[in-house]
């Protein structure tokens, strides 16, 4: 399967007169970068799915995912930077990776356990963080696409918890392995600092230091992300001190 | 990994699903310093994983959503059980100050919301959850069949039984004394007032609402009572030999300035009042409001001198110990409400409920170690940590 946009990941450099434009440049680059996965993951599961409904709506959700990508890019041509994209740096490699071992498996509950749960939870809100401070239309594409992704989330609540009614303790062990697999991933590159070489999409040295300049840090966008993701897990039902012990547990 | 995969998950079931849904009580609090924050989260992590360092704690805990930490089971000596939830709110240690009053409610809020959820029929506030809440049980969410006590009745008892221990240790003559009391307008502080007025020669009452302070002197004058009153510390007329820190504080910072050199103090802050700053070197120091539970506590996973962290077993504050106290009883009712009602005959009621499950005042202790008797009846038969480590803890603790 071969993505709609060009993933091909090539160092440019930042015309932009703004002090901050090299900042934004590497997120807009993160959230498209992440962006284009969440949009080859929905095409893989519409290809796995049979019903023609299921199909559709993966197909749909592909197309929005590709939406939110050329809004960051459009963002980014704003302020003078061409922002690049590179699905196959480690972490995001990882992370499609483990989604396609749910696709290998024809494991649909697990599809959207990766994509809605965790990945999900991570652009919700990291995207409302950066929408928060984030100048004009730049900070308003945040705040929208945050607000887009978790309708994505709502829409699979229901049918996530449907599915832990039946048998809740072999849906939470489906859970936990994930857990280990896509969160232990994503708390490495929400780490401070990367402490494990280049994340392979930044266009130059690691952007984390330099967040404070535009009024943000890795820390809260971290913590932001792991509290959204707990209050995710809440609402499909797992037990919180549960939960907690497995959030405590990702590394650091 | 697979190891610590089957680690996580046998224990997930023992503490999340195996168990019964619904509990007979839960408990809210929060950790009082970092330190005991980061002890919980390194129980939490395992211990075949390595410590958050201190700057990462501080990073995360303040994104934690309150939620349950533990199971606390407790037995009395009168044959009964009961099943609880140690619920954290997560407030970080450093922000109990006013400026996060509101952030502060909305986490009591969803703590209370966890232990409805739980189905606990009764639920202690500690700390300054009761603080944030004792004026406003109208903001708890809508609570079906769980009650909500401040917990406040019982924690008075173990002051007032705290301060004539140490008087009697002392041999110092209560009635002969002049009792300062500072947050003397609070819950805690006017239930104390009550208790203690009639016992002593002279009361000094601080407190920061000068309305409050002088409704409270007409009170206790009408019952003939000599009583002076004071927002700043330096301007009683009178030393004080006996003194309760009562105060909601969010820190240790408070200083005395004036009071006898041989002074009985109870610090009964959470956190604590006094600061480690202050100069009362022969004042007697006791932390108050502490009680013991003699039939027994235990946590799931082991909490165990974690949340508790006094140099005694099964040590918990009266605000805890009373709703555990009332679950024994089978006696769910919001026992302690609002502020200003506890009077004597309310603290002779808790004190022989709690009695009856043989919870009783506990070892008196400070920040250096155990006093007087409390040597003699430490560990209860219960040696499975040694004086040297209990100590080496800080003494604070969420319970």
């Amino acid at each position: 399967m071969e993505p709609l946009i060009d993933v091909n990941c090539s160092p440019m450099e930042c015309t932009s007169l703004s002090p901050s434009a090299p900042i934004w440049q590497d997120i807009l680059a993160q959230a498209m970068t992440g962006e284009l996965l969440a949009a080859m993951n929905y095409t893989s599961l519409s290809e796995m799915c049979e019903d023609p409904a299921e199909v559709a709506d993966a197909l749909e959700h592909s197309e929005c995912e590709r939406g939110h990508a050329a809004a960051f890019a459009a963002e980014g041509r704003k302020i003078g930077v061409d922002v690049t994209n590179n699905v196959d740096a480690k972490h995001w490699k990882r992370l499609r990776d483990a989604f396609l071992r749910c696709i290998t498996e024809r494991d649909f509950f697990g599809c959207l356990i990766v994509q809605e749960i965790m990945l999900e939870s991570f652009a919700v809100a990291s995207y409302s963080r950066v929408g928060k401070v984030g100048p004009g239309s730049l900070g308003q594409t945040f705040a929208r696409i945050a607000a887009e992704e978790g309708e994505h989330v709502d829409h699979a609540m229901a049918i996530l918890r449907a599915e832990r009614a039946r048998d809740a303790q072999r849906f939470d062990d489906k859970v936990y392995r994930l857990h280990l697999d896509v969160m232990t991933t994503l708390a490495q590159m929400l780490a401070k600092e990367c402490k494990d070489g280049h994340c392979e999409v930044c266009h130059a040295s690691c952007v984390k230091p330099s967040l404070f300049e535009v009024s943000l840090s890795a820390a809260e966008l971290r913590g932001a992300s792991l509290q959204q993701y707990l209050k995710t897990l809440d609402m499909l039902g797992i037990p919180g001190e549960v939960t907690l012990t497995w959030v405590t547990q990702l590394p650091v | 990994m697979g190891d610590s995969v089957a680690g996580v998950t046998a224990r997930a079931r023992t503490i999340g699903v195996d168990l019964p849904l619904s509990v007979d009580f839960a408990l809210i609090g929060h950790q009082e310093s970092w330190r005991a924050a980061a002890d919980v989260l390194a129980v939490l992590r395992g211990p075949e994983r390595t410590p958050l360092p201190d700057d990462e704690i501080k990073d995360i805990l303040p994104w934690i959503p309150p939620r349950a930490v533990c199971h606390v089971d407790i037995e009395s000596i009168a044959g009964a059980n009961a099943r609880g939830l140690y619920i954290d709110s997560f407030i970080p240690p450093d922000r109990l100050e006013a400026a996060y009053v509101h952030e502060n409610i909305a986490r009591v809020r969803k703590a209370a919301a966890c232990a409805i959820k739980a189905g606990a029929k009764i639920v202690s506030l500690g700390g300054f959850s009761s603080i944030l809440i004792e004026g406003n049980f109208d903001q708890l969410p809508e609570r079906n069949d769980t009650v909500f006590t401040t917990g406040n009745t019982l924690t008075v008892a173990f002051i007032v039984q705290g301060i004539q221990k140490m008087c009697a240790l002392e041999r110092l003559n209560l009635s002969r004394s002049t009792l300062l009391i500072v947050g003397a307008t609070g819950d805690v502080g006017s239930g104390c007032v009550r208790c203690l007025a009639p016992l002593v020669r002279r009361v000094l009452l601080s407190a920061r609402n000068v309305e409050r302070l002088r409704r409270l002197e007409a009170e206790l004058q009408a019952d003939g009572v000599q009583v002076e009153i004071a927002t700043d510390l330096q301007r009683f007329s009178a030393e004080a030999d006996v003194v309760i820190c009562a105060a909601s504080l969010a820190s240790p910072s408070l200083l005395l300035g004036r009071i006898a050199p041989d002074a009985i103090v109870c610090d009964a802050g959470y956190p604590k009042n006094l600061s480690p700053t202050a100069e009362m070197l022969r004042a007697k120091v006791f932390f108050g409001g502490l009680g013991q539970i003699t039939g027994g506590m235990k946590f799931t996973p082991d909490f165990h001198g974690v949340l508790n962290r006094h140099p005694f077993p099964d040590v918990v504050h009266g605000c805890l110990l009373e709703g555990m106290a009332l679950a024994l009883e089978h006696r769910f009712e919001p026992f302690s409400q609002g502020r200003g009602f506890i009077t004597q005959e309310r603290v002779d009621e808790m004190e022989t409920i709690a009695a009856r499950h043989g919870i009783y005042l506990a070892p008196l202790y400070n920040a250096d170690g155990p006093l007087g008797d409390g040597l003699d009846a430490r560990w209860n038969g219960r040696e499975d940590e040694s004086m040297v480590e209990r100590l080496s803890r800080t003494v604070e603790s969420s319970f």
